[in-house]
């Protein structure tokens, strides 16, 4: 804290230290806050968020060389640079990479970096648990992109339509790779989903009701739901493919009687709920980037939030309009049409109020808003062309063309991608203290604007003009040369974009030495993530936060004056916690989260080359869950250090409580202190007095 | 339409239609058809004709929306942009905030009546777009041709389409004709469709005729096709069946009645088993020896529609999912000289010259392709990839000379 006018802020903490019993547990805690085992071990949201994206990346990687070789296969007619089959696979994985290990993780990155942070909290309310899901993921998709090596990737389809995907007609164990990686992926978000409901409904600081929630912590709230009712379905229908693979059962043999629009059923109630579960985290970004730099507050919060649930709601009854061509009977495609044109009714309230909230406003376009602002115009331009397939039968010229490629990637990648580029930009100083450079951000930008629309933009032509999806190749005389050479070039300028950001990171990385700290609040921003210090200290808030009302942060840097003009009443830095508190009790790290999903991808081999491999995984599994459930809540020697600080072994932190259930006798506001050093603060959340809102360590 | 009465409605709607689309739009939308096969936008039938009168309309509203939109948000970050403070000297461009932080505007919140007005106005304006929606899909759902009128199964198949006609419209007897990858229909005649497939998923496609209906496998599809003109519309598999997907093609051919009437009495004619010291009798040999295990020609191979019409033996092309990967379930080639394409309509039979000959002259003046028939014959996984091995695709023949195929392909052209 440097200079200040107003008094220093105090905590009111005080009661004794409850240590747990030494005796507790099989295996003491690891320990450490540096090196790769502190990463590995880790329950730390912020290091699990920041793991999330940095796998996402790695994977969005991956996922983009597969769509460079997709468009360098297609650049000319009837193309060579890849195999029917190799195309197959590479399409195959491009789409459930992008899908599976880029957008979601990403949207987990941030759930799970800024999301304790936006309602005030230590941590997750399952930090364990949420460690297993970062595993899990990582296992899942790891032992996917396996499948590479292991004589083929799959070649069904992302959507992976029976009976195409079974036995017969995909005989390599690609299909298996994808129904059983997913599988894992899938308890992954299942958990994370579970883990976040928890923490958003009962570890908001006091005074953040769901009414002063930021729309991002909304958004989230309302995707951990869509997850938690969504994977299941993708959970069953995947069990059935795999029985089917690998057991000889007959859910999808026609032969023996089976109807494939089962699977698509199942896989399109998972399959339409997952694109609001990919579109709705970048939705709350952009409501989070746009307010802050246009200078106002996001234009009707009510709408935007009620919008948002009505998405999640009405994502629920649209499943069916992926298969107007797939034999349901015209009733059904009337039904399923009309719920799909009003599904857009939300949506472009969402779009209007973006605007609304650029309009009169004093707006800075600095990287992160430009991604945002290119998200709306981009995301704009996918939800008309969906509305133009919500008329069922315009949809039976368009399904299945690159009418279809190009509408999902201006939603997708115009929405989502660009939507957490943006977030990226945004929240960059937050995570690692040093901004990325803002120069090398906006060239970057406009390279992949530029790239983006000349590439899907001209999909919808070729879609128009009746190119089929998943073609490995075209006829010369078909007419669609041109626009596929365009759509190449394109791919690459996007590649470059990529790359631009990328080289962002280094450069902005080397020159962030030396260079004056960014202070908590860069942008002048408005949520509770800006209140701290940047790199987020281990333990967040050095106090409770009390909130009055939304954007509390931000009150409390600015007022208003008699006429009503806003006026500047406190510097950021003197609002913020400067991250110095010691001895604040701390969820410690934990062997057993990663041991657990480790387990996993060894069952997933075993089932497909040898049952004993699968023993070996279920060993690894039960004996790291039995070691998690019999884990001391703390490392009882820790007490001794100065954070990471044991105290109630019950966790009761996170159990003590609603969403306001510590009261206000924590709120820091005003009560004079030294502001030097953060008092002791140990000691507080055991006696449930709570001024420091610990996670709970019994995940 | 053949209804008169529907004509005004649609001049009206094509003059809306150019009112609507902005020149870039048409300009790229303008395709002509002969270079754009597929192209969805230049429909040839009254179905085609149906959606895109619903689709332009619908795609003129939503371009306007989208120069609304995309209009507001230029005009917003010009009118409200804030200029970065010029920077000082020793600045870095790339790391600092340079703008200004002291002032804000006024604060608004939000404005009830404005997000009410935005949230009402596009549900009434989705609403009445649902209205001609439903009556789009009536009018694309109702069948017109009579109980006993032509009807077509479609039976997809990795990877080339089947065609089985009922000429009177009774689709549970065995089929009067059965032919792959070209359809041949009469103009201005509805022809009721019943799509299925043997093996995965497939999808029945004419872009210039109607929309798509998937073949699924264990199912019947209702559907119909119908053409304003004669002529030759290509079709494609649209979704996704696996390693040949893109190979998977067809053609529509649309004749004359006169001209239809011709083919199916050709049709309807059984191939005659060559004697010894006919032309062709030794390919015949070769083909019941190499080829007869998958294909039919009727009239020669063991298994013919003759047969199956006694009861005494199965008709092997019969839509039962079992027969996906036996014998019988390839190309019917009783008149495969008759057809324009081969291979899921990849190759072409004749030679460039032949797309000026009348179809049904085709066999009689058009100049063989003998090099991908040869080719094809020869080793056909290498010219369209299958998984031979797993019974799905054509097999190579190693085993047969450069003799043999020359053979094999003079007893084909006899099978007109």
């Amino acid at each position: 804290m440097t200079t200040t006018s107003e008094p220093p802020l105090q905590l009111t903490a005080g009661e004794q230290l409850v240590r747990p019993s030494a005796s507790l547990g099989v295996l003491a805690r690891p320990k450490g806050d540096v090196g790769w085992k502190s990463w590995l071990f880790t329950v730390d949201h912020k290091r699990i968020g920041i793991m999330y994206g940095a796998a996402a990346l790695l994977f969005l990687v991956i996922g983009g060389i597969e769509a460079l070789l997709i468009r360098l296969q297609l650049a000319v007619p009837g193309g060579n640079v890849l195999s029917e089959d190799a195309y197959n696979q590479v399409f195959t994985m491009h789409g459930v990479t992008m899908v599976f290990l880029v957008i979601m993780p990403m949207a987990a990155a941030f759930a799970n970096y800024l999301l304790p942070l936006q309602v005030g909290a230590r941590d997750v309310a399952f930090p364990r648990l949420n460690a297993f899901s970062l595993w899990c993921f990582l296992a899942g998709g790891i032992f996917l992109n396996t499948s590479w090596l292991l004589g083929g990737a799959p070649d069904g389809g992302w959507f992976g339509y029976a009976p195409n995907s079974g036995l017969v007609y995909s005989p390599s164990h690609g299909m298996d790779f994808y129904a059983l990686g997913l599988q894992i992926a899938g308890i992954a978000s299942l958990v994370s989903a579970i883990n976040l409901i928890v923490t958003v409904l009962n570890m908001r600081t006091p005074g953040m009701s769901l009414w002063r929630m930021p729309v991002l912590t909304w958004m989230l709230l309302v995707v951990q739901f869509l997850l938690l009712f969504a994977i299941p379905v993708i959970t069953v229908a995947l069990f059935l493919l795999s029985f089917d693979r690998l057991f000889d059962a007959n859910f999808f043999n026609v032969a023996a009687g089976a109807d494939p629009l089962l699977w698509q059923h199942l896989f399109w109630i998972f399959g339409h709920p997952e694109v609001y579960i990919l579109i709705l985290p970048a939705f709350g970004i952009m409501s989070e980037v746009i307010p802050v730099f246009s200078r106002k507050p996001i234009f009707g919060y009510p709408f935007m939030v009620f919008s948002g649930i009505a998405i999640g709601f009405m994502g629920w009854g649209v499943w069916a309009h992926h298969m107007f061509t797939s034999g349901i009977g015209p009733v059904s495609v009337a039904v399923f049409s009309l719920s799909t044109m009003f599904i857009a009714v939300p949506t472009g309230v969402k779009i209007l109020n973006w605007l609304a909230t650029m309009w009169g406003g004093r707006i800075r376009f600095t990287t992160a808003m430009l991604y945002s602002v290119g998200a709306v115009a981009m995301f704009t331009i996918g939800g008309l062309s969906g509305v133009t397939h919500a008329i069922s039968p315009a949809d039976t010229q368009q399904t299945d063309t690159y009418y279809i490629v190009a509408h999902f990637h201006y939603v997708i990648f115009g929405g989502s991608l660009m939507g957490f580029l943006s977030g990226l930009y945004f929240w960059w100083p937050k995570a690692f203290g040093y901004k990325l450079n803002e120069r090398w951000g906006k060239a970057g930008f406009w390279v992949l604007l530029v790239g983006f629309n000349l590439t899907f933009g001209p999909m919808h032509i070729l879609g128009l003009q009746g190119m089929s999806r998943r073609i490995h190749s075209y006829a010369a005389d078909s007419g669609f040369n041109l626009w596929n050479l365009v759509a190449t070039v394109g791919a690459f300028v996007i590649a470059v974009g990529l790359l631009m950001f990328f080289w962002n990171i280094g450069i902005s990385r080397r020159g962030a030495r030396g260079a004056p700290p960014v202070g908590p609040d860069p942008w002048d921003a408005r949520g509770l993530e800006w209140m701290t210090a940047s790199p987020v200290p281990t333990h967040n808030f050095d106090r409770e936060i009390t909130v009055t009302r939304q954007d509390e942060f931000w009150h409390r840097k600015w007022g208003q004056d008699e006429n009503g003009k806003v006026v500047r009443i406190a510097q950021a830095a003197d609002v913020a916690h400067d991250g110095s508190a010691t001895n604040v009790h701390l969820p410690s790290p934990s062997y057993w989260p990663v041991v657990v999903a480790l387990g996993l991808p060894f069952v997933a081999y075993g089932l497909i080359y040898n049952l004993w491999l699968t023993g070996v995984g279920a060993l690894l599994i039960l004996g790291g869950l039995y070691a998690w459930v019999f884990e001391p809540p703390d490392d009882p020697e820790a007490h001794d250090h100065d954070d990471h600080h044991a105290e109630d072994p019950s966790g009761n932190g996170a159990s003590g409580g609603g969403p306001s259930g510590g009261g206000p006798s924590g709120d820091e506001n005003g009560a004079p202190a030294d502001g030097g050093e953060a008092p002791e603060l140990v000691g507080a959340a055991a006696s449930g007095g709570s001024t420091v809102r610990a996670a709970g360590d019994q995940a | 339409m053949s209804e008169p009465g529907r004509c005004p409605r649609r001049r009206a709607q094509r003059r809306l239609r150019l009112i609507l689309l902005a020149g870039a739009v048409a300009l790229i939308t303008a395709a002509c058809a002969d270079e754009h096969p597929l192209d969805t936008l230049t429909e040839a039938g009254p179905d085609a004709q149906e959606i895109n009168d619903l689709f332009f309309p619908v795609l003129g509203v939503a371009i306007l929306v989208f120069f609304l939109v995309q209009g507001a948000v230029i005009y917003l970050a010009v009118r409200y942009r804030v200029r970065r403070k010029a920077s000082a000297p020793g600045d870095d461009p790339g790391g600092d905030d340079l703008y200004g932080d002291d002032e804000y505007p006024e604060q608004v919140h939000g404005n009830l009546r404005l997000e009410l007005a935005w949230t009402i106005i596009p549900t009434i304006l989705l609403a009445v777009i649902s209205v001609f929606t439903l009556i789009s899909l009536v009018e694309l759902n109702e069948v017109s041709a009579a109980e006993d009128d032509l009807r077509v199964t479609v039976v997809g198949q990795q990877w080339w389409w089947e065609f089985q006609y009922h000429l009177d419209g009774d689709t549970s007897t065995p089929p009067d004709i059965v032919t792959a990858n070209e359809m041949v229909i009469p103009v201005g005649q509805q022809v009721p469709l019943e799509v299925t497939s043997r093996d995965v998923i497939h999808s029945f496609w004419v872009p210039r005729l109607n929309g798509k209906k998937d073949a699924v496998p264990g199912r019947t599809h209702p559907w119909v096709i119908e053409a304003d003109e004669p002529g030759r519309y290509m079709g494609q598999c649209t979704e996704f069946c696996g390693l040949s997907h893109a190979y998977m093609r067809m053609y529509a051919i649309v004749l004359t009645q006169a001209e239809w009437e011709q083919w199916v009495q050709g049709q309807l004619v059984d191939a005659a088993p060559l004697e010894p010291g006919d032309p062709g009798y030794e390919g015949q040999e070769l083909f019941l020896a190499n080829c007869a295990n998958c294909h039919v020609v009727n009239g020669v191979t063991d298994v013919n529609l003759d047969d199956v019409a006694d009861g005494t033996q199965d008709y092997a092309g019969a839509n039962s999912i079992t027969s996906a990967l036996v014998a019988g379930a390839a190309p019917n080639l009783t008149h495969v000289a008759s057809r324009t394409t081969f291979a899921g309509s990849i190759f072409d039979l004749y030679d460039n010259r032949a797309k000026r000959i009348p179809y049904l002259e085709v066999a009689e003046q058009g100049r063989l392709n003998r090099g991908d028939l040869e080719a094809w014959i020869r080793n056909a996984p290498e010219r369209k990839a299958n998984d031979a091995d797993g019974a799905r695709g054509m097999t190579a023949f190693p085993g047969l000379t450069e003799g043999d195929i020359d053979a094999l392909v003079e007893y084909l052209t006899t099978l007109r």
